[in-house]
Order: C-alpha cells, then sequence, then structure tokens
C-alpha cells in the first residue's frame, strides 16, 4: 500500500473534502500509473458490498427468530455455549432490570440445570444472586402493580391481583416472567421493611395437587404447593414458620 | 418514552437479525460463537431498552450492543480457548463440512475478507456493507478518520492482489 492509496479510497468513497478532491483530481490528470493505481483499488472493492450481501444469505434465521425473547413462554436455547454465556448473564440481566426500576416483560430461559433437576432448585439457585438492595428501590403504584399482575396472569394462568398477593408484613415490588423448561414462571417479589426479598413463584408445569410442605435449602426456607396443574412456591431468608403462614394465606386465596 | 424505547427496540430485533449475525461472524469466524452473540445482543438490548433513543437507528444501537459484547465478554474467552487467531479455514465461505454455493466472485472476495485482519474485516463491514460513512465508522470503532482511511485502503490493495 502507497501513501496515496488513503486518499485514493477516499476519493472512490467519496468521502475527500472539497479542496483535497479538486487536488487529487488535478494530480490524476496528469499521472497515469496514479489513475492506474485509482483504477485497481476502484475495482478491488466493487464487488465488496454484494459479497458481504451473500453472506446474508448464509443468516440462520428461523433457529435465530426462535432464540428471540418472545412477550411469552421462551424455548430452550440451543447450542453448547449458550448455556454457559445466559448464566453468566443472567445475574446481571435480572438484576439490571430490577435495579432500571423495569416492569418490562421479559421471558428468560433459565438452563440452569439439566431436567431432572426441578423448578424449586432453579429458584433457589438464583434467589441467592438478590440482595437487600435488588428489589428495594421499586415502589410501584397501585396501577403500575395491578398491571404486571395482570400481566402475568396471563402469562401463567391464575389469576392474580394485588388483593390476592398482599402478604402482611410485605410490600410488593414487582412481577416478571420467567421460563422453566419450557414452562412460564411467574416471580412476584416483596421486600420486608429491611429491604430482604421475598418470593412468590408459580410456574405453569401441569404438576399433580400437592399439600404444602417446608423445607430449608441453604439459607433460605421454602414452602410449596401444586394444585390445578400449577406450583407455587414462597421463599426467603426468613423463620420456615414464617414462610409458611404467608404460603398458606396465599393458598386459602388463590 | 421506555413504553416507546421498548417497543422500538423490540420491533427493530427480527428485521435486523441477519446483519447482526453477519456482524457477528465476520467478528468472531466462529458460526456457533455467532449464534451466541446475536443472541446476547437481543437480551442486552431489551435489557437496556430505557437507554434506547426513540426514532434514532435501533439497527446501528444494536450493532454497537453486539461489538461491545465481543469485545467486552467474548472475544477474551475465545482466545483463551482458542489460542491463535487467525484460522486457517475458511469461515465466510464454508459451513462447517462443505463450501457454500455462490458465485465465484463473492466466494473469493469473501475469502479474502475472512484472511484480513480483524480491524481490516470490521471497518470493510460497516463501511461497505453497512454503509457508514468514514465518519460514523470512525465514531463506532473509536479510531481517527485516518485509521479508516488506511484499513480501507489496506484491504482494497490486500484485494488487488487477487488478481
Amino acid at each position: 500500500m502507497t501513501d496515496d492509496d488513503a486518499e485514493l479510497v477516499a476519493l472512490i468513497d467519496n468521502e475527500l473534502d472539497e479542496s483535497r478532491r479538486t487536488a487529487l483530481l488535478a494530480r490524476l490528470a496528469a499521472d497515469e500509473r496514479l489513475r492506474q493505481r485509482y483504477d485497481e483499488l476502484r475495482e478491488a472493492g466493487a464487488p465488496i458490498a454484494a459479497s458481504l450481501d451473500a453472506l446474508l444469505e448464509q443468516a440462520p434465521l428461523a433457529r435465530l427468530r426462535a432464540m428471540l425473547p418472545a412477550e411469552g413462554p421462551v424455548r430452550q436455547p440451543s447450542g453448547r455455549l449458550t448455556r454457559i454465556a445466559l448464566r453468566e448473564l443472567a445475574a446481571g440481566i435480572v438484576i439490571g432490570l430490577l435495579a432500571a426500576g423495569a416492569a418490562a416483560w421479559v421471558a428468560l430461559s433459565f438452563g440452569l440445570l439439566n431436567e431432572r433437576e426441578d423448578w424449586r432448585t432453579a429458584v433457589v439457585q438464583y434467589m441467592a444472586l438478590y440482595t437487600n438492595e435488588s428489589f428495594a428501590s421499586l415502589n410501584p403504584d397501585p396501577s403500575l402493580q395491578a398491571l404486571e399482575l395482570k400481566a402475568l396472569s396471563g402469562q401463567v394462568g391464575v389469576e392474580l391481583t394485588p388483593d390476592k398477593v398482599a402478604l402482611p408484613g410485605l410490600r410488593f415490588t414487582t412481577a416478571f416472567i420467567l421460563s422453566y423448561d419450557g414452562s412460564p414462571l411467574g416471580e412476584i417479589a416483596y421486600v420486608d421493611a429491611t429491604g430482604a426479598p421475598v418470593l412468590f413463584c408459580i410456574i405453569a408445569n401441569g404438576a399433580a395437587n400437592a399439600p404444602t410442605r417446608t423445607e430449608k435449602r441453604r439459607e433460605f426456607s421454602l414452602a410449596d404447593w401444586s394444585r390445578g396443574g400449577h406450583g407455587f412456591l414462597v421463599i426467603g431468608r426468613k423463620p420456615r414458620e414464617q414462610i409458611t403462614e404467608w404460603a398458606q394465606t396465599l393458598e386459602k386465596r388463590i | 418514552m421506555s413504553e416507546a424505547s421498548r417497543r422500538e427496540v423490540r420491533a427493530g430485533l427480527e428485521p435486523s437479525l441477519a446483519r447482526l449475525w453477519r456482524y457477528a461472524l465476520v467478528l468472531s469466524r466462529a458460526r456457533d460463537v455467532a449464534d451466541d452473540l446475536v443472541q446476547a445482543t437481543c437480551l442486552r438490548a431489551i435489557e437496556r431498552a430505557d437507554q434506547f433513543v426513540p426514532g434514532t437507528r435501533v439497527d446501528r444501537w444494536l450493532l454497537a450492543i453486539l461489538r461491545s459484547i465481543w469485545l467486552n465478554e467474548i472475544r477474551s474467552r475465545k482466545i483463551r480457548e482458542g489460542g491463535g487467531f487467525v484460522d486457517p479455514e475458511d469461515v465466510l465461505t464454508t459451513d462447517g463440512a462443505r463450501e457454500i454455493e455462490m458465485n465465484i466472485t463473492a466466494s473469493a472476495v469473501l475469502r479474502a475478507i475472512d484472511r484480513l485482519p480483524e480491524a481490516q474485516r470490521e471497518t470493510v463491514l460497516l463501511v461497505y456493507a453497512e454503509g457508514y460513512s468514514y465518519a460514523e465508522a470512525a465514531a463506532a470503532l473509536t479510531v481517527p478518520i485516518g485509521t479508516i482511511m488506511s484499513r480501507l485502503a489496506t484491504a482494497r490493495a490486500a484485494l488487488a492482489k487477487l488478481k
């Protein structure tokens, strides 16, 4: 490449300002070798746009479309790197969304576990990502709360209203949708007075009816039950009795 | 503004998929990485939708996000995994196993682009395929306009040698 090449290319691409253009055109008029170089560079680059457009035709559109986050549940992403990528992004995405106060509907597919693990384990895993700052700043007005719950109802197929999900000692902060293994997984996030999060999760997984049972996993207490093809779960860093009380309140209402 | 931002970002994703994939492939030179890069871009775009200014070019905004994820997150992992960078094989014209059918010139040009260093490859794509002006490309790649000019000139000179 000669020093002139850059100027010639800028002329070819019509990016030279008036004075430089005039000067270069004058040189070209007088210099045959320079004219040849101009032609070489021009011809070399002429097919570039069309060739790169040919690449567009190779795009695996069906697969890419399937990977788009949808308004509703999302299929499991394919590709061996994708699960890792999503896990690494997941903490950032979920906490980022919440920190922005966004009540956006995002369906995320958490391929955190293989199919043999159950959805409650997935909830425990990402519950561990939340801090007292994750939800505490969110303060939706009643109409926004009703809107979020209505949208979530539509996704999981369980009727939810602010009254139905209100719990003593807890403040509603946000409701959003994830998906686990292809089933819509709704999350309602509350905080207590210190900002500590408590989640009420609902999954439309066709599970058989089961009465409330409680357990402790890591530093969390969980209470879960199934009815009508849905699994329900309340989880938080709270004593088992408190979680169980909240779960029983919700179970009666829903 | 938030609602309009989110709507425009969502609406802009699907029409941009093929171009995002092309950019991802040119950057990463690996088809599986390109898929993941596109998906990560779409997720990040939705996450950051509130930052998008309605009425501005959502396609360029998406390309910028893709570049950022490539540079900050995926590129270094690929270096650690793959060791070297310029794989000898033709990524733009083969599908892992077989040659992709296209006209002879396109194939030769893509093979040549394939062999360019990443900075030139990327500049060629943004200016000649995506229609960025020199100034826009300089801003997108945070280099002086003179660097854009010399990268394009070097790329054209390399292609000129094909004759």
